[in-house]
């Protein structure tokens, strides 16, 4: 790390952060652009069906239809910027950044490797480093303000299918955050800290998920519904509300909102990496060192993007009520009494 | 960077009450909040930036603008006889605030330490969790009560039949 940064005549805390900020904003990015395309495909081969094979490099490499991703872009970039004539223009150009800021900010605190010593100096592999005392509560935060991006859409719009789509994907964020933040608070306890660092650290020898599987499965359900997945999927519902709170959206906007989906489904996938599955350690291994580490890291991230996708294309819808009803009278209890259980068992220890 | 959060907080709180829709309005105060966020992560107290963040922009904001939405209208309407003394009254009502706040602020003891070079301790959910229940325990249960009474009230109020 020194001899890279003085060949760029850097000091190495610069020529980190930048490197770190590079692979924050635009790992995360790269993923969800790539998890549009495994969407697709994915959904392909669980439908039995080939899915997008047409796009190709120079009409000759057709990658599986990988390059259907640049066409994508291509098109959303070069469409016609329509703003229907009826909307809130300020807040209309300002949703599309409010569901996207947010979901990009949130990967900050992620430790996506173990931290390591070059030329005596050690460097760990978050954007926020260790002790900055924000921990995992700055996920939760950023997670609370995503609700924004799809409340400002749905009102600016000015469209009954889009304000319907909002108010229910809202309805729908706020409840489910209340069992999310009780069962990562039990986390916490069992941690005896809320630094993601630690969090992982306390995790050596047994993750999370064995001694807490009720928290795990309440996480992550609320995670299926914080980032609006299927089953959860209220905020379209082209029989009813027509695309929801994106109905009026076009081109860029539309793709960035589009895209933001998947960016928080990379985000979701990390957070129940870190808090329940040992973050980047690697089974058996004390010292992995930075890349087995950064591996195990993305393998176990990439499972969990895979099972989003993989729960969208098996399982059906819910109701509305019946969202609301698993929400508070089945997630929310068996929250608590996780979180109870674990008190009483740290209780009965001492 | 205090310049700018301060800009922030002040240009989201004054945007707020200048603007006649009441949407754009709320959305201008989740602004001043992010603001106001902001200044607490600079006095080295990032729990409380990110309480701010997550009970009052994350959840009683969102709140509110919900109920809003669910209403027909979302302008404010205009006075139907505007009154002079009520503005009189509003604006001498917040000089007297801004008065107690500058000097609950300026008299107070951290004030002296100000100048003194020294390691900043950054308050952490430990710290937090300690003083709300070592030294403030009275009033953190009576709090709970209070919330647990208005909770039990807006059930009551809602439900049709018990």
């Amino acid at each position: 790390m020194p001899t890279l940064a003085h060949l760029l005549h850097l000091s190495p805390e610069t020529l980190w952060m930048v490197a770190k900020v590079l692979i924050v904003f635009g790992g995360p990015f790269t993923l969800a652009s790539l998890l549009t395309w495994v969407e697709r495909r994915g959904a392909a081969m669980i439908q039995d069906r080939i899915g997008p094979n047409r796009a190709a490099l120079f009409g000759k490499w057709r990658l599986l239809g990988l390059p259907q991703i640049a066409a994508d872009g291509i098109k959303a970039f070069l469409k016609e910027d329509l703003v229907p004539p009826h909307v809130n223009k300020l807040v209309f150009w300002v949703a599309p950044l409010l569901t996207f800021l947010p979901a990009v900010m949130g990967f900050a605190i992620i430790p996506f490797g173990q931290s390591f010593v070059s030329g005596g100096q050690t460097y760990h592999l978050s954007l926020l480093d260790p002790g900055n005392g924000m921990g995992m509560l700055y996920p939760l935060a950023i997670g609370s303000m995503a609700v924004y991006g799809v409340l400002t859409a749905a009102w600016s719009s000015n469209n009954k299918w889009s304000i319907l789509g909002g108010m229910r994907a809202s309805a729908q964020m706020v409840s489910y955050e209340i069992a999310m933040s009780l069962a990562v608070i039990t986390i916490f306890m069992r941690a005896g800290a809320y630094d993601p660092h630690q969090i992982i650290q306390a995790q050596w020898g047994l993750w999370n998920v064995l001694p807490q599987f009720l928290g795990f499965l309440v996480f992550t359900t609320c995670m299926f519904a914080e980032t609006n997945r299927l089953p959860f999927d209220f905020a379209e519902g082209e029989a009813e509300i027509v695309a929801g709170y994106l109905t009026e959206y076009g081109s860029m906007k539309f793709a960035l909102m589009y895209l933001s989906e998947y960016v928080h489904m990379v985000t979701a996938s990390a957070l129940i990496v870190t808090l329940y599955f040992g973050g980047w350690r690697v089974p058996f291994v004390a010292d992995p060192g930075v890349w087995l580490s950064v591996l195990a890291f993305l393998v176990k991230l990439l499972f969990f993007c895979w099972l989003f996708i993989w729960i969208r294309w098996t399982l059906p819808r819910f109701r509305y009520d019946q969202l609301m009803k698993l929400g508070w009278k089945v997630m929310l209890p068996l929250s608590m009494a996780n979180f109870l259980f674990h008190a009483f068992l740290m209780f009965k220890r001492g | 960077m205090f310049l700018i959060f301060a800009l922030i907080t002040l240009l989201g709180a004054v945007a707020m009450f200048r603007s006649r829709n009441l949407i754009v309005a709320g959305l201008c105060l989740v602004l001043c909040f992010l603001g106001v966020a902001g200044l607490f992560l600079l006095l080295a107290n990032p729990v409380a930036a990110a309480l701010q963040i997550i009970v009052y922009s994350g959840a009683i904001v969102v709140l509110v603008l919900f109920v809003i939405m669910l209403l027909n209208s979302h302008e404010e309407e205009p006075a139907e006889h505007p009154r002079r003394i009520q503005r009189w009254l509003g604006a001498l009502a917040a000089a007297g605030l801004g008065a107690g706040a500058c000097k609950a602020v300026l008299s107070s003891p951290a004030l002296a330490r100000l100048g003194q070079e020294g390691p900043v301790k950054v308050m952490d959910l430990h710290q937090v969790g300690v003083s709300l229940f070592q030294q403030h325990v009275v009033a953190f249960e009576a709090a709970g009560l209070l919330l647990l009474a208005a909770m039990v009230a807006a059930v009551a109020l809602v439900k049709k039949e018990l």
